[in-house]
């Protein structure tokens, strides 16, 4: 009937809930990824124990960068925290977050325009700013769920296997790879939002990804060029090694940083450009 | 510019590189006036509209929307104005109610009784999820969206495309209850019947440059037609050639085509001296409307 219709949706309310809402059932298995990375390596824990030694050695018998590339600098993969360190922290968690957040900083913006979807959304009385931020919000509320589900993951499935580290250095962990998803996320973003191509931004983020991991992989070997690593937006993530050291604060600030300076090039470009029809 | 213009755009320019966008456009749509914006695919229709709209900006010029500048005053422009775009694309995950209900609340709100009474005039269900709908029904749920805060402004770029014949005559009374209600409606159109059934004056809009601003009423008395008359036996054109109206004649066997406008009693007339077996009346494609009416082949690109 005529009179029965409401046009009153909670999640509907702003484009920051619209964009969760948008996006529930692919954070939903998102999550169930992120948690299936952090309890596969609980059953493995026993095994590379026992080995330590043989694999200790076989690493420090590759060349330098290699065994950096796998061992993380400190060179412990055998305790607990050694053990997550060098196989979640350094390699699949951040993986599977910067492309969760690469993802959805491109589509925030370049993916609605590229759909046509943008004109009417922005025909409201609704400022560009105000979509941006929104979406960039929901961006981090994305990223840090998936970075508590990743945290839970290891206290639900490793005692079983005396994979047992430190609830907190487990959280600064967890909380460090919510930064670095952020800077990516953000660089994404900014990309979208200069260029409306989705396809773009998610590429070249993703290769500044890559070269910045090369960056902070390579460089250090060599003396001439070993600042490039601080270039490296990567280099303030694994340098770190929260799992060991507790939160590193100054890494931690550089790529929130990087976030934020992404988010505020995003703003700017994004208000004075046209958008594609 | 008149105070109190609804829409003034002055010496408007926007160029795309080597693209052609639009070129020192200047006109005015008065309160409660229905305005057409006529013109062939590509002629610069929706690069216009966008610009009013606030997606692209100018590149020389400027347009005023209800006394408010078009770029800086868009928010205030958006609460007021009701859009459709002329390309677009609606979330395929929601269902028709809660697109609405996003720009709705968007919107802090809107008039939901007469938002339903749309949904139910246009046999609109907003039930089903856009991804199955189609193109007609998506174009419905976008009108809706554009007309369920009772805006003082429409702006409609090819709001008919994709509906059938009825649910045109629906959206004809629409925007006669739009305009009986003092509300204003700019619309972009390139088929010439539907300016002429809708609008009261009409801008008309060609390869980028704007080519005139007509009443409908004058648009109508100099409106040209080609007459196919078919006589029962071979007729000279000569006799036709020099009546009042007439652009051109030209005959081919016992089929004589006329090309008249304004007025049609002295060709009729002289019709009426011969047999006539058939006669056919066409409108004219908007094409010739350029070439005989307006004269010339524009600027020869």
């Amino acid at each position: 009937m005529a009179s029965e219709l409401t046009l009153r949706r909670p999640m509907l309310r702003t484009t920051f809930r619209r964009t969760i809402r948008d996006q529930r059932r692919a954070l939903v298995w998102w999550a169930i990824g992120l948690f299936a990375a952090g309890a596969t390596y609980a059953p493995f824990y026993p095994s590379i124990k026992e080995n330590a030694e043989t694999l200790q050695q076989y690493m420090e018998s590759m060349p330098e960068f290699l065994s950096d590339a796998f061992l993380g600098a400190s060179r412990d993969f055998t305790s607990p925290a050694g053990y997550l360190n060098t196989e979640l922290f350094n390699f699949f968690a951040p993986i599977l977050l910067l492309l969760y957040a690469i993802g959805a900083g491109a589509r925030a913006i370049a993916g609605e325009e590229e759909r046509q979807t943008l004109d009417v959304l922005l025909a409201t009385p609704t400022t560009r700013r105000r979509v941006v931020l929104e979406k960039f919000g929901a961006m981090a509320v994305g990223a840090a769920l998936l970075c508590v589900v990743l945290w839970v993951s290891i206290p639900l499935t490793g005692p079983p296997f005396e994979l047992t580290p430190s609830l907190w250095d487990l959280a600064a962990a967890c909380l460090m790879s919510f930064l670095l998803a952020m800077a990516f996320g953000g660089v994404a973003l900014a990309v979208g939002c200069a260029t409306g191509r989705r396809g773009l931004a998610i590429g070249v983020t993703a290769g500044f990804a890559a070269a910045a991991y090369l960056v902070d992989l390579l460089t250090p070997a060599i003396e001439s060029i070993d600042w490039l690593q601080y270039l490296s937006p990567l280099h303030y993530y694994l340098d770190a090694e929260p799992m060991m050291n507790g939160l590193g604060v100054g890494g931690s600030l550089v790529l929130a940083a990087i976030a934020v300076v992404g988010l505020a090039y995003a703003l700017v470009a994004f208000e004075r450009r046209d958008l594609a029809a | 510019m008149t105070v109190g213009d609804v829409i003034h755009v002055e010496h408007l320019t926007k160029s795309y590189g080597k693209q052609r966008g639009v070129v020192d456009l200047t006109f005015s749509v008065a309160p409660g006036e229905v305005f057409g914006y006529l013109g062939p695919n590509g002629a610069g229709k929706t690069t216009t509209i966008r610009t009013l709209i606030d997606v692209i900006r100018p590149t020389d010029g400027s347009a005023t929307v209800l006394g408010l500048d078009s770029h800086r005053d868009s928010v205030q422009i958006h609460r007021r104005v009701g859009y459709l775009p002329g390309e677009f694309n609606l979330y395929e995950q929601m269902t028709g109610a809660d697109y609405l209900a996003y720009l709705a609340q968007l919107r802090g709100g809107v008039d939901e009784p007469y938002a339903a009474e749309l949904a139910e005039r246009f046999d609109l269900d907003l039930g089903m999820k856009i991804k199955s709908l189609s193109h007609g029904n998506r174009q419905k749920v976008a009108l809706l969206q554009a007309f369920m805060h009772r805006p003082e402004l429409l702006v409609l770029d090819e709001p008919t495309q994709g509906l059938d014949p009825l649910m045109q005559q629906e959206f004809y009374r629409l925007i006669a209850e739009a305009r009986s209600d003092g509300r204003t409606v700019f619309l972009s159109s390139h088929v010439m019947p539907e300016i002429d059934r809708v609008c009261d004056r009409v801008a008309i809009i060609r390869e980028g440059r704007l080519v005139a601003v007509e009443d409908i009423g004058d648009l109508k008395a100099k409106e040209i037609r080609t007459l196919e008359v078919h006589f029962a036996e071979p007729v000279a054109a000569d006799a036709f050639a020099s009546l009042p109206g007439v652009r051109q004649a030209e005959a081919a066997g016992d089929e004589v085509r006329i090309t008249v406008a304004g007025p049609m009693d002295a060709i009729l007339k002289a019709l009426a001296r011969h047999e006539v077996v058939d006669l056919q009346s066409h409108e004219p494609s908007l094409e010739e409307i350029f070439l005989t009416f307006y004269g010339g082949d524009g600027d020869g690109e």
